[in-house]
């Protein structure tokens, strides 16, 4: 397994401490607020690095499943008065479920072909919600979720805590042999089979574990938002996923949990822009695809710290 | 004694094109047996019968005894039937030992031993020792040809298919290439079935010739009949005829 | 039933339109653009501009409406696709990219409003006992004249020729002294043309709102996955297929059902014959 280099958890330890205190100096309910979702996103983000970025098979529906565990959060909530603690489990069961039906008929798909199939799989399912709005809320979706925790302060070391976690076993896993087969299925599916590996399995483990993680950011949403809606499966959800693990560098998996949290504080920042917002995101995008094709924070903190490997 | 690999009557038909049509022959254990045929004759097509990347329109192949029938290729690749391909392409972004890990991974090859160690083994085996943690972009073809026969031996193959390894070769990477395969096929027991154009190194090497032509076998044999095998020569030349004319 | 037939057949057409300019793309220069939507979406916007803001007459205002938005597709394809060719996601992005932020322009300059284009036609027609508009039936006219006319220029120009050669094998066009790039810039200008065109004859009678792309656009890349990508017939076939589909669905069931029918098509397509009903390449 390769081995994770002492700098790189030197700098882990920093940025969480970094993000663990900023609340507390700033004394801001608003800013644990938006932090809270800044984590969130790295967890959305990070499982989808994991899956996508190491195999390759870029997934345009990774809102299927984040929808998928916060509407389960949302079910459960507001139709079955369930402690929500139980949301964790359960959405990442209905998560993966998902992963399972959508993920055997479309991963044998080449490229493009899977990630628009995803993509409709995920539109089918925001369709769905508004079509049976008498169960789902329709437009307006469901709320009236209660908070897992009184603090929001606690709640939001929690979800750090979580996204922590998740990051180091995604890490693991990616570096694990596990790791080098999903990166072998990215070079040559063909030669794969001729070394004897079951790709079919791989890339489904592969979805199935991406599923678990985004459901489980899903319900953690939800139980921040107290509400759930229908954008949650829109396309923009999956895009805006996306664009962070290319800012954050294909594959590196920290890479785009910290490019979540720092693009998630940049919308936050632009909110003064109003109208301009979304286009300066969607400009600074195609910027990135231009010129920083291997994103921006993974090669950045690679050379800052060539010298400490 | 039951033959390592039988191959019945088998055909492949892409709507109406025939590629390979009623081949059928046996390998016994510890052969090493050529197939020989100009382009187009249906050798590769055969190869993904064999090894699940196709399957027969009709015909069976049975290997060690049990049919073959819809496995995919990692399945039968688990069941001691390993192959390289025309085109070496390995696994880009890793090196060379994690190229020959990945195989190392796979059920058949499973060992208590760390991979990592196998995979040097192997590597050093077919004469790429030392050099593992070269990225697999930088070495020449000849070398991605032994990676590849590295990668096929990490699954502990019974019967080692190769198509065309000497293709896309120099004269100084041939020989080499050749006393390889001879000594892979005495040390590990291999039964080898390989593919090849090159005729004089394949000669050497085989004990046995199938010759195919537009799909179907015109002869099997020793190499030195199947050099005089008048069929195996209009394959090749054309008929005599033609051919002193075009002299 | 005959008002099934006809609104189903101007549906049809319309989506046909559509399709056929983004799998001609995708045919010819493997681009799976994104933003074919935009191209829609800009066409009846320029057309609402020319005769609501600047006065331009109808007729001058739609074709200058659909030059524009064909001129705009070629700088898109050389300047922000060309140079990422290499990899098709990245297409992929980068026109979606195109996408949103032309949706975020048209919100920003026009606001979320709905604009009115007026009709070429005015009348309504009654064929058969069943009331139509004028401009629907226009609509359905125009769409089978430009595809008839784009299938005879494929089929029996020179250009044509090239461009068939291009969509086979690009190197191989190129070595026999085909202009492979120009041959993509005329063919995304006839791509964004014909999506604008929709847009124009639309926009009389379908609402113009900076999001009018979207919809459209799934149901284009719908039409082009059941048709088969890089075939013009079958993209017709599916458009005939899911336009009747809709429109059956929607007058059975109801109007918020019929985007389902795209989704599902293209699940079922990609599940069960991933190639398409007549394309060439499958999916895999």
């Amino acid at each position: 397994m390769k081995r994770i280099s002492w700098i790189d958890i030197a700098g882990g330890i920093v940025v969480v401490a970094i993000l663990a205190l900023a609340p507390v100096f700033a004394a801001s309910n608003y800013l644990t607020g938006v932090l809270t979702v800044c984590v969130i996103y790295g967890i959305w983000a990070s499982s989808w690095d994991f899956m996508s970025g190491l195999t390759g098979r870029e997934n345009f529906g990774h809102s299927l499943f984040i929808g998928a565990g916060a509407y389960t959060a949302g079910f459960m909530a507001t139709i079955w008065f369930t402690n929500p603690w139980y949301s964790i489990p359960a959405s990442i069961v209905v998560a993966v479920t998902f992963s399972l039906i959508v993920g055997f008929p479309t991963l044998r798909l080449r490229g493009p072909y899977f990630a628009l199939a995803m993509l409709s799989a995920s539109a089918i399912l925001q369709r769905l919600c508004l079509i049976f709005w008498e169960y789902t809320g329709g437009e307006e979706g469901l709320y009236g979720l209660d908070p897992m925790m009184r603090s929001p302060l606690h709640y939001y070391w929690f979800v750090l805590a979580i996204l922590v976690v998740t990051v180091i076993i995604l890490t693991l896993l990616a570096r694990s042999h596990w790791g080098l087969l999903l990166r072998a299925i990215r070079g040559d599916e063909a030669t794969c089979q001729a070394a004897g590996i079951n790709v079919t399995f791989y890339k489904i483990a592969a979805l199935a574990i991406s599923a678990a993680f985004a459901g489980l950011g899903g319900a953690l949403y939800a139980h921040y938002q107290l509400q759930v809606s229908p954008p949650l499966f829109s396309v923009v959800t999956s895009i805006t996923v996306i664009i962070m693990c290319y800012v954050g560098g294909i594959g590196s998996i920290y890479g785009a949990a910290i490019a979540a949290i720092l693009l998630t504080l940049l919308t936050e920042m632009l909110r003064g822009f109003g109208e301009y917002r979304l286009w300066i995101y969607t400009l600074t995008l195609i910027l990135i695809l231009f010129f920083l094709p291997n994103g921006m924070v993974a090669p950045f903190w690679r050379r800052l710290t060539e010298r400490f490997r | 004694m039951t033959a390592l690999l039988e191959v019945n009557d088998v055909t492949k038909r892409f709507g109406g094109l025939t590629a390979v049509k009623g081949v059928t022959f046996k390998l016994q254990k510890g052969e090493i047996t050529g197939v020989l045929g100009p382009n187009g004759a249906g050798k590769t097509t055969l190869f993904n019968m064999l090894t699940g990347f196709m399957q027969p329109t009709a015909g069976t192949v049975t290997f060690n005894g049990e049919p073959l029938k819809n496995l995919a290729p990692y399945q039968v690749v688990n069941r001691g039937m390993a192959r390289t391909f025309q085109l070496c392409r390995p696994f880009v972004g890793m090196n060379l030992l994690e190229n020959v890990v990945v195989a190392c991974l796979s059920p058949r090859a499973n060992s208590d031993k760390d991979k990592e160690d196998r995979a040097q083994h192997l590597l050093e085996q077919v004469g790429l020792g030392g050099r593992g943690s070269e990225p697999v972009e930088t070495p020449p073809y000849g070398d991605l040809r032994r990676l590849e026969i590295a990668r096929a031996l990490a699954t502990r193959p019974d019967l080692l298919l190769l198509d065309e390894p000497f293709a896309g070769l120099g004269s100084s990477e041939i020989e080499p290439l050749a006393q390889l395969i001879k000594k892979l096929h005495r040390e590990e027991h291999l039964t080898i079935l390989l593919i090849e154009h090159k005729l004089r190194e394949f000669m050497a090497l085989v004990s046995r010739v199938i010759a195919m032509n537009f799909g179907e076998v015109i002869a099997i044999g020793p190499p030195e009949e199947i050099v005089k095998n008048p069929k195996v020569i209009e394959a090749y030349i054309g008929k005599t005829e033609d051919a002193h004319a075009s002299a | 039933m005959l008002q099934i037939l006809i609104y189903g057949a101007v549906s049809s057409a319309i989506y046909a339109m559509l399709a056929v300019g983004f799998t001609l793309i995708f045919g010819v220069a493997r681009i799976l653009n994104l933003a074919h939507g935009s191209f829609y979406a800009l066409g009846a916007y320029a057309a609402y501009v020319l005769t609501s803001v600047l006065n331009f007459p109808l007729f001058i205002a739609a074709p200058l409406a659909v030059l524009f938005v064909a001129l705009f597709g070629v700088v898109m394809e050389r300047f922000l696709v060309r140079p990422l060719r290499s990899s098709q996601l990245a297409v992929l992005m980068i026109t979606l990219a195109v996408s949103l932020a032309v949706e975020q322009a048209l919100f920003i300059i026009f606001g979320s409003e709905y604009r009115n284009v007026p009709s070429f036609v005015a009348e309504k027609l009654t064929i058969g006992g069943v009331d139509i508009g004028g401009q629907r039936l226009l609509a359905l006219v125009m769409g089978v004249l430009v595809l008839l006319l784009l299938w005879l220029f494929i089929q029996r120009t020179r250009l044509g020729a090239a461009i068939l050669a291009v969509s086979q094998d690009p190197e191989a066009a190129q070595y026999m002294g085909i202009p492979t790039n120009r041959i993509f810039s005329i063919v995304m200008a006839i791509s964004a043309g014909t999506a604008a065109l929709a847009g124009v004859l639309v926009s009389p009678f379908l609402t113009v709102q900076p999001t009018m792309g979207l919809l459209p656009m799934v149901k284009a890349f719908a039409i082009v996955i059941v048709g088969g990508l890089g075939s013009i017939p079958g993209s017709i076939i599916a458009s005939l297929i899911l336009g009747y589909s809709e429109t059956i669905v929607a007058y059975l069931i109801s109007t918020s059902w019929t985007e389902l029918v795209s989704l599902v098509a293209v699940v079922i397509t990609l599940m069960i014959r991933p190639s398409g009903i007549l394309g060439r390449r499958a999916a895999f």
